[in-house]
């Protein structure tokens, strides 16, 4: 066991990303609102592009932005930067997604003039 | 000219998408006509595609001529070619169909409607296509909005399940996402041929193992997998008849032909892949699938949710073809898949036609109703046939192979699951059409409710026609399929 949670404390970053996933699944599991089980959703999908940034992530390295390009480039000085692009089209996907739950919601809640799940359930019998 | 068809397939739906709203403004009738010519041209350049990828070899194209592993990749290769075929010519049907049939919740918005479908048709052949894992996920999200805001067309019951639709599958394209971060965390690459060279060799590695794992559950929910299914049901019961069987059709397949990608073209089936459980994992999920959901099947009074999980236990099916890990269940698999295509889209168009013109919604119903109409009943039988798999629609011949693939694998419980689900099937099919063509003393008499639309019989009568095909025809298409397996490592 100490062994585990030495591995966990030396990627505090991985722990940080555990943590969101499973709270937003938590969230979006327990809860009877629509709008909190979005708020669920959209942490679970933080989390993941928290993942994905953090996987290019070195310690003392900087933006991957090469100023001068004269000199030969050193790998070690800029973190990566193909998950930070992967990132961008994950953020972008995400706001398309949130987009439509959102619309999706106000039309429930227009219909059924409510946002609880119980409720909404017990008009649909 | 032929280099570029992959891509021209793929930018003819989505151009006709992002024009639709300016060339329909004003004049919505243009809408529709526009739309089907889209998918029809579509249709005429995947022919083409498929003619040069099987007389020239398969193509990878290199958007902008950057060559992997920086620029995107497109993989063309036979597999690609023969489902984008039987994407685009289900699209026209589906299309026909939805625009004859009498549910008109699509007619007053007819400018966002026919984007969407365009876009879940251009979604689909950019995921078939993808030679990448990340573009894999790009475009099964392209795929997933557009079915999102489809099932929610009619308003009302549809709303939430759309909205229950979307929570399940966002979450399968988080774990999806997931995996694809796991991956590339290991080996650096996201490219498939990439992959292939470097996965095989690090499946003792955890972060392998997990990101393998996670993009199955994220698949598995795409695709319906049985203890996964949970949204399909309520979302093609409730979902507008006229786009249903688009959906029923390709969205669950296609995701079951990119896990086939990750499985056999990332993952490989040699020995050590076969040691690591993995296959041993599908081909269990498979027979636990196929049974439980036939079962459920039987007890469905609703046709619709029945012919749902119809559906859901042929995902198992073909789950456990592609679990045996040798060529056989793997063609096999991929030919159901095909054949499973057509008859969930045949399915859903009976389905919407019968509640729509005769008011038959459940089992009861049919019982009661008297249908004369010889294409309906003639289209119905022929679907019957091929979901319960006997000759001589393409049905059988999947599941043959699929059965044989079992057997050369010793797998005896995966072939008792096939019989038996193979037999279930049969008992749900039979169930209907006795209560269809049974005359009882105070059936009602059938409706005269003018003539029906062409397109409505043309487009079943199509389908039924496609799966006869594929059956007499099923021996250049499975060897097809068996050259375009042929270089994996089985």
């Amino acid at each position: 066991m100490p062994e585990f949670l030495d591995a966990a404390l030396s990627r505090p970053n991985l722990v940080a990303f555990v943590v969101l996933l499973l709270w937003g699944l938590y969230i979006t599991i327990t809860h009877h609102n629509l709008v909190k089980k979005l708020i669920g959703l959209y942490l679970v999908q933080t989390s993941v592009i928290f993942f994905l940034v953090t996987t290019g992530a070195k310690e003392g390295a900087t933006v991957p932005v090469i100023l001068d390009g004269m000199g030969p480039v050193t790998a070690d000085a800029y973190v990566n930067p193909l998950p930070q692009v992967l990132t961008l089209t994950a953020i972008v996907v995400q706001i398309a997604t949130l987009g439509v739950s959102l619309g999706l919601v106000s039309r429930i809640y227009r219909k059924f003039g409510s946002l609880d799940e119980d409720q909404i359930l017990a008009k649909l019998e | 000219m032929t280099e570029h068809l992959p891509a021209l397939v793929f930018l003819v739906p989505l151009a006709t998408a992002i024009c639709m709203p300016v060339a329909g403004h004003g004049r919505k009738s243009i809408c529709k006509p526009l739309a089907l010519l889209a998918v029809a041209a579509m249709t005429v350049l995947s022919v083409a595609s498929l003619w040069a990828i099987v007389s020239h070899g398969e193509v990878r194209y290199s958007f902008s001529g950057w060559e992997p592993p920086i620029g995107i990749e497109w993989l063309a290769d036979p597999l690609a070619a023969i489902m984008l075929v039987g994407v685009s010519a289900l699209g026209v049907l589906c299309l026909l169909y939805g625009a004859a049939i009498d549910d008109r919740t699509h007619d007053k918005h007819p400018i966002p409607y026919y984007t969407i479908v365009l876009l879940l048709i251009a979604g689909l052949t950019g995921a078939v296509y993808a030679g990448d894992l990340f573009n894999i996920f790009v475009f099964l999200e392209v795929v997933s909005l557009s079915a999102y805001a489809l099932v929610a067309v009619p308003g009302g019951r549809a709303l939430v399940s759309a909205f229950r639709y979307l929570l399940m599958g966002t979450l399968g394209t988080a774990f999806y996402l997931l995996g694809v971060g796991y991956f590339y965390a290991a080996t650096g690459a996201l490219n498939i041929a990439d992959l292939a060279q470097q996965v095989p060799a690090l499946l003792g590695s955890k972060a392998v193992m997990g990101g393998l794992i996670f993009m199955f559950i994220g698949l598995a929910i795409k695709m319906a997998l049985m203890p996964l299914h949970g949204w399909l049901p309520d979302a093609y019961s409730d979902g507008p008849a006229a786009a249903v069987p688009l959906l029923a059709g390709l969205v669950t397949k296609v995701a079951l032909l990119l896990w086939v990608r990750i499985l056999f073209w990332v993952i490989g089936a040699g020995e050590a892949q076969q040691a690591s459980g993995i296959f041993t994992l599908v081909s269990s999920l498979g027979i636990l699938a196929s049974v439980g959901a036939a079962c459920i099947a039987l007890r469905q009074q609703d046709l619709k949710r029945m012919f749902a999980y119809g559906g859901i236990s042929h995902v198992g099916l073909v789950l456990i073809g592609l679990g045996q890990a040798n060529q056989t269940g793997l063609t096999g698999a991929v030919y159901y898949l095909l054949n499973d295509a057509v008859m969930q889209c045949a399915l859903f168009m009976l389905a919407g036609f019968i509640a729509q013109r005769y008011g038959v919604r459940s089992l009861d119903d049919a019982g009661r109703a008297s249908i004369r109409n010889p294409l309906v009943i003639g289209t119905f039988v022929v679907v019957a046939l091929g979901m319960v798999g006997l000759p001589p629609t393409g049905g059988f011949f999947g599941k043959l192979r699929i059965l044989l693939g079992t057997i050369e694998a010793g797998n005896y419980l995966a072939a008792g699951a096939v019989v038996v689900t193979t037999l279930v099937t049969l008992g749900y099919f039979a169930q209907v059409l006795e209560r269809l063509v049974r005359r009882e003393g105070d059936a009602v008499p059938e409706p005269d409710s003018g003539h029906t639309p062409w397109a409505l019989h043309a487009s079943m009568v199509a389908l039924a026609a496609a799966m006869l095909g594929l059956g007499i025809w099923n021996d250049p298409i499975v060897k097809a399929l068996i050259d375009a397996t042929g270089g994996l490592a089985i």
